[in-house]
């Protein structure tokens, strides 16, 4: 049999069995769509608004007030609960009733009137990362507003014009332009890095389960045939791909569209590319998913492999805690993750606006990979083929 | 000794000697726990983001731009890696990943300082990273505000104030940031303590998946509920001493914050690792077939991560997403175990989401009483 002949009879009887295992069909079409769909939908609010805080005024002053109104006011944060006492505000944090208390002191509004500087305190949940980070920002900006308002009245109040007040507060001034993802959206910058990763899990999956169930089901004579050439082992492999790869492809063509143009996103770089790269990213995970399981020659093996390789692709890939903040030896494993690389062209591309050229050697490389890999099944398949010994490992 | 107790210790052994005969069980409930307890915090073992590298483009040229570009220097949140007079070349840089941002000195900024009018200094940073965002940001905000401070405290004082007088009215109102729970704010500290939780439910989760499901396939998942009990018992046996690894062990051996209630820990793993293995023995039975409970649950873990509200606020998520995700016992075994182990919270504090734990483990106690009922001669 040759190569396109081994191709179709392979893809044929690939879509037979597919027709009578919905859980196979299953894992390549709406469950993908499913996890896909939850993962826009958990991020789709973009950036957290309105997080509890909750304030100690032990100062009770028109300027306290004020303070508690502008923290109220900022999009960001929610006055929830006005304590009483520290012990109060301690267990409603441990309760995580609220992420932050503000503790404003006695003689506060006193202290700022006198011309000193007055000190707030913010105690925040640090164990709640984005939470705390989010917040700190947002108390910061609120305070720093009140203040300015106190420094432009004492300066006024001592006979400087406010115009010119406002430019002696601050000689050198920082104008912070946050490059590409401008409003920091979490649905931008984390649904998208997101999406990809479990399609990635999901590809790796479907590549292993393909073979190596016709290993454990014995059934790889069937599906190869008893001494198949290295050009038809080649075709049916491809052929037995083919329809994870348009499943999974066509979930990850649907999110990157709907991601970008469909929210209203028009991204600076070639969505297009991206879309292509994806569908080679999700072909090398295929071809990964494939080689476990003919490499072990047990589905469960090559199971475990993908956990192993695909789950913590994410942890790895430099998005959530950059690549250069890493241990040497975990940057390296980092860099052997062919997530890593896809996730870095998405950003080049989807955010940063980066020309073609920066992106190509990526998708260069995606693609060999996945070539090399595939071409790699071959010989492992067909010795796998002539040892009936060794099929049925569970 | 009752028929049904010693039904119950046979089946907890038998169950134990099933896990320790059954290689690729053990492998998932027992070796792949501690593996991950290591492999997942590798990237953070350092914790922090230090030394972003980054660019400083100075079209002034100036005593002032070269002490800005000083103090930047000093910083440990970035590390210039050259000075130079175009911004074009800096934003190459950026594209090829040599700098995260940079920060552009405009032509003239001394003399508007000096002016008294107002000069801008623009720091460019990435924001597709958030973290090393940040530190681009506030790297050059705190070195061109330590300069702008010094010189409006130079200022004050050229008009008479004394040094702390000028000091207070150039900043009135200050907040000091105290960090509860996680003092260093590290990323690994943050992550790790609650993602231990999610590693637990789904080791748990596919090796009893798989050990019933291998049943399942020869009809042997059927039993009274006595040998059921001993079953669920031998999975939770396991399931508990990997609880206590992660409490215990991993969690000291890599000095996350630990420690806060290690009793009310305990009695949250006898509520947590229960719900999951009788779920696990569910899907198991559901599945009917060894390897698929690998293949369904492998991609699961991502999407749970970010439901279960330690890392994206659950306030922020849809209404009925903040219903559904207490479907899964990892939303309500995260939060509780934050709770108890890191913010050190008295066991009442997480009575609802122990509730929520107990519900689920009756229900799928239920369900897989049901399913696998002896069938009728």
């Amino acid at each position: 049999m040759g190569f396109a002949q081994a191709f179709l009879a392979s893809a044929r009887r690939e879509a037979a069995l597919l027709r009578q295992r919905p859980w196979d069909l299953a894992m390549i079409s709406w469950v993908p769509l499913l996890a896909v769909a939850l993962l826009w939908w958990t991020f789709s609010a973009g950036l957290p608004n309105r997080l509890p805080i909750g304030v100690i005024d032990d100062d009770h002053s028109a300027l306290s007030r004020q303070l508690t109104r502008f923290l109220d006011a900022t999009p960001g944060l929610q006055v929830s609960r006005a304590y009483g006492d520290p012990a109060a505000a301690a267990q409603a944090l441990r309760r995580a009733e609220v992420y932050a208390v503000v503790s404003i002191p006695r003689d506060f509004a006193r202290t700022v009137k006198l011309g000193r500087a007055a000190q707030l305190t913010l105690l925040h949940n640090a164990q709640l990362g984005t939470h705390s980070s989010l917040i700190q920002r947002d108390v910061r900006t609120a305070v720093g507003t009140l203040s300015a308002g106190a420094e432009i009245s004492a300066r006024t109040k001592r006979g400087e014009p406010a115009l010119a007040a406002r430019v002696n507060m601050e000689p050198v001034r920082v104008g912070m332009i946050t490059l590409f993802n401008v409003s920091t959206n979490y649905e931008q910058f984390l649904a998208a890095a997101l999406i990809p990763a479990v399609l990635h899990i999901l590809a790796m999956t479907a590549g292993a389960w393909g073979v190596g169930r016709e290993l454990r089901d014995r059934s790889i004579a069937e599906w190869l045939g008893a001494q198949p050439s290295w050009a038809a082992t080649g075709g049916a492999l491809l052929g037995k791909l083919l329809w994870p790869l348009l499943g999974l492809g066509c979930v990850a063509a649907l999110a990157l569209l709907w991601l970008t143009w469909g929210r209203g996103w028009h991204p600076p770089g070639s969505t297009g590319w991206v879309a292509l790269a994806l569908l080679v990213f999700l072909a090398l995970s295929l071809a990964m998913g494939a080689a476990a399981a003919a490499g072990s020659r047990s589905l469960r093996t090559a199971l475990s492999a993908t956990g192993f390789v695909t789950a913590p692709a994410f942890a790895f890939g430099g998005v959530g805690f950059p690549l250069q903040s890493m241990p040497v030896l975990a940057r390296a494993w980092a860099e052997l993750l062919p997530y890593t690389h896809y996730i870095r062209l998405q950003m080049e591309q989807l955010q940063m606006g980066a020309p073609l050229r920066y992106s190509l050697p990526t998708l260069a490389g995606l693609a060999l990979a996945a070539a090399a890999l595939l071409l790699a099944c071959v010989p492992l398949l067909r010795s796998a083929v002539a040892r009936p010994q060794s099929w049925g490992g569970r | 000794m009752p028929q049904c107790l010693r039904n119950l210790l046979r089946a907890w052994g038998d169950t134990l000697r099933a896990i320790g005969g059954d290689f690729g069980v053990l492998l998932i409930l027992a070796a792949a726990p501690v593996l991950y307890g290591f492999f997942y915090p590798w990237p953070y073992a350092q914790q922090a983001v230090t030394r972003v590298p980054v660019a400083v483009v100075d079209y002034d040229h100036s005593s002032l731009s070269r002490q800005i570009t000083r103090f930047a220097q000093a910083s440990p949140r970035i590390d210039v890696r050259w000075v130079g007079g175009n911004e074009h070349d800096a934003q190459l840089a950026l594209w090829r990943g040599e700098i995260e941002g940079y920060a552009v000195l405009p032509r003239d900024l001394k003399r508007d300082v000096l002016r008294g009018s107002p000069a801008v200094v623009t720091v460019q940073a990435d924001g597709a990273y958030a973290l090393l965002n940040k530190a681009v940001l506030y790297g050059f905000a705190e070195a061109a505000g330590t300069v702008s401070a010094g010189i409006e405290i130079k200022k004050l004082q050229a008009r008479g104030q004394s040094a702390p007088q000028a000091m207070a009215s150039r900043s009135p109102i200050n907040v000091q940031m105290v960090a509860l729970f996680n003092p260093t704010e590290g990323y690994g500290s943050y992550v790790v303590p609650a993602v231990a939780l999610l590693i637990i439910q789904q080791t748990l989760l596919m090796g009893a998946a798989m050990l019933v499901g291998t049943w399942a396939e020869t009809g042997r998942h059927r039993a009274g509920l006595s040998a059921w009990a001993g079953r669920l018992l031998g999975l939770c046996s396991v399931g508990y001493l990997s609880g206590l690894a992660y409490f215990g062990w991993i969690f000291l051996v890599q000095d996350f914050p630990r420690g806060g209630n290690p009793a009310g820990a305990l009695v949250l793993l006898a509520f947590y690792v229960p719900a999951v293995c009788t779920l696990g023995a569910l899907l198991g039975v559901w599945f009917g077939n060894r390897e698929r409970a690998l293949q369904v649950l492998l991609f699961t873990a991502l999407p749970m991560a970010f439901v279960s509200g330690f890392s994206w606020p659950a306030e922020a998520l849809p209404a009925p997403l903040q219903a559904l995700r207490w479907l899964f016992p990892s939303t309500a075994g995260i939060q509780a175990s934050l709770r108890l182990n890191q913010m050190g919270a008295p066991l009442g504090d997480v009575a609802g989401l122990l509730a929520v734990l107990l519900g689920l483990a009756v229900v799928s106690g239920l369900a897989l009483a049901w399913k696998t009922r002896p069938a009728l001669a």
